[in-house]
């Protein structure tokens, strides 16, 4: 089957110059420039079947938004070639936007001063809605989003939250066959996160909406996507699963256990011999880590309930940030993370 | 008809918002007329009939003809214009223009609608008036081609302003940097709402062929005139209207391709 976002060999390469220090410095940058190249996104390749929920994740300047604004048609490609629903984003603008919905947590979509559910009809006589259609949509976002009691205010009494709420519902008045988010929970509080999280997973399941997900919170990626794509330095250097990636070699599962006397921190050290590490933090507890391939976590318990009589123990899989700081690091010595497949 | 209706609504989103703050607006209308007005006394006390009887033979009449032709073109403009002066900082460097670029409209039209210069309505009713007023006493009787005539050169006059800024605009693409360019191109304007003889004739190339102001105001009028001379031009002004756009709309268009939005 043939994905709904197709990419090969994308890249887009912006010009700049060396700006050079002080006014007389700015004066000689007008007279003449060195330019030289930046590969922003450098060669991504992707393929994304419909209905999927993506994460999209990479530091600041890895060039998530720059591939995300090619998605969406603001940015043209430098070289390479795309297909999102049949279309190019860039040359057919006009056309893909209707097929898709866009929130940028930093910027609203939103007009400033007027009340939210006149921004809301001007989109839908924009995205050529019909009547019936408009109201059945916009009485479903807000039961779900909580919309009542804000659409007759304007955008800029409204609470970061609140706005956020406002421009997911608006991103899909014209029912959009694709949902890119760019960072929709920047600033937010847990429990407007959490109303944020359960949406998105609603539609995705009851409407088969793709959704494309960049965002600096690990925990949100790892609670909404299958499937994760990580960018560093304009490439792609993981493409896969979740699920995949965290049992990749070099992560370390983390223990700790409370010993119903004092915890035997010399014992266990030479037991597992370099094979775990452990620490006391406190005169009961230690603290330690361990990598799966090395020491099965069966082991681990089955040694230490022989011999201790033991009051409490959690085994911790690698958290999501460690496997993204492991990426980074692989990543830059150059390895491709194979994860499809 | 359905983009018009959009555009339309556009309009209203604009009112609505704008009359939110409606002292503001009145103020503002209130200004416009007292700076048009204040142009026109430096007319009127500069031709005084007296110390200067006139400008190189053209009569205070027939300068405040043109002069009052030109605002039906600028008051077009300057109500369209206020998002193209700020575009570069507005759209380009703050990245507005993302917004934009996500609708299924026209950029152009878009960024022309999202912001009016409602009070510069105070100067069209200013040149209106001073058109017939000058007109009368100058001996002038309008048939309905000239009506006509009036109405089509000043949509053309208006969409030549609106394309030059519009091509200065789309530089923004181009340069980040804040280029001032804007305001000295606005006050060649005011050349052009003065018989274009009077000036020399590196000023009459300009506004002619660089920056073609003559065809906003003074060509025009002289359908009005009885003076020889400038019959091949006369009529030029729709066909000027017409390669203005289409410049303009093909810096833009290349412009677009070269946009770079912001960092995050």
């Amino acid at each position: 089957m043939s994905g709904i976002i197709k990419l090969e060999e994308l890249t887009k390469t912006y010009r700049s110059f060396n700006r050079r220090e002080g006014v007389w410095g700015s004066v000689k940058d007008l007279l003449h420039r060195d330019y030289f190249d930046v590969k922003a996104v450098d060669g991504i390749s992707l393929d994304v079947p419909e209905g999927e929920l993506l994460g999209y994740i990479g530091p600041n300047g890895a060039g998530k938004s720059t591939s995300i604004k090619m998605l969406t048609g603001i940015l043209k490609p430098s070289s390479g070639s795309m297909q999102v629903n049949g279309y190019h984003p860039f040359r057919d603008r006009k056309a893909y936007t209707r097929q898709i919905g866009v929130v940028f947590g930093q910027r609203t979509q939103l007009w400033w001063d007027i009340a939210v559910i006149e921004s809301f009809r001007l989109l839908s006589k924009i995205y050529d809605v019909r009547q019936v259609d408009f109201d059945a949509r916009l009485k479903n976002l807000s039961e779900i989003l909580e919309l009542e009691a804000l659409l007759r205010l304007p955008v800029r009494k409204l609470s970061l939250g609140q706005r956020m709420r406002c421009d997911l519902a608006a991103s899909l008045l014209h029912n959009p066959k694709l949902l890119f988010l760019d960072e929709p929970t920047i600033g937010l509080d847990a429990v407007a996160k959490d109303s944020i999280r359960d949406f998105l997973r609603a539609i995705n399941r009851d409407f088969g909406t793709t959704i494309i997900l960049t965002t600096h919170d690990l925990k949100e990626i790892e609670e909404l996507c299958q499937r994760i794509v990580v960018l560093d330095k304009g490439k792609i250097i993981y493409d896969g699963s979740l699920v995949k990636v965290k049992a990749m070699p070099g992560l370390k599962r983390s223990i700790v256990i409370d010993f119903a006397g004092k915890a035997p921190l010399e014992e266990l050290s030479t037991l597992f011999q370099g094979r775990a590490q452990f620490s006391l933090q406190s005169e009961r507890r230690l603290v330690g880590e361990f990598a799966p391939e090395q020491l099965p976590a069966a082991e681990v318990v089955r040694t230490v309930l022989d011999r201790h009589e033991v009051a409490d123990l959690t085994i911790t899989e690698p958290s999501i940030e460690q496997v993204i700081v492991k990426l980074y690091r692989d990543g830059a010595n150059g390895s491709r993370v194979a994860g499809n497949g | 008809m359905r983009t018009l209706s959009i555009y339309g609504s556009y309009f209203n989103q604009f009112l609505m918002s704008r009359l939110a703050y409606k002292w503001d607006f009145f103020a503002s209308l209130i200004a416009n007329i007292v700076v048009t007005l204040s142009g026109l006394l430096f007319i009127v006390l500069l031709i005084d009939g007296e110390a200067v009887p006139s400008l190189q033979g053209w009569t205070r009449e027939e300068v405040l003809f043109i002069y009052g032709y030109s605002m039906i073109s600028l008051a077009l403009f300057n109500t369209l214009s206020p998002n193209l002066y700020r575009f570069g900082d507005k759209y380009v460097i703050e990245g507005q223009f993302d917004r934009v670029l996500l609708r299924p409209l026209n950029t152009l039209c878009q960024v022309l609608f999202e912001s009016f210069n409602l009070e510069s309505v105070g100067s069209l009713f200013v040149g209106i008036w001073l058109i017939f007023y000058t007109g009368a006493s100058l001996g002038m009787e309008f048939g309905a081609l000239d009506y006509l005539w009036l109405l089509v050169s000043g949509i053309s006059g208006g969409i030549i302003l609106t394309s030059v800024f519009v091509l200065l605009a789309s530089l923004s693409f181009h340069f980040q940097d804040r280029l001032g360019i804007g305001a000295p191109v606005y006050n060649l304007i005011n050349f052009g709402r003065y018989p274009l003889p009077i000036f020399n004739n590196v000023v009459q190339f300009v506004l002619k062929w660089v920056v073609p102001f003559a065809f906003v105001a003074f060509f025009p009028a002289t359908h009005f005139f009885s003076r020889p001379g400038f019959e091949f031009f006369c009529y030029f002004t729709p066909g000027m209207a017409a390669i203005c756009l289409l410049v303009a709309a093909l810096a833009w268009t290349y412009g677009v391709s070269k946009y770079t939005s912001t960092g995050s």
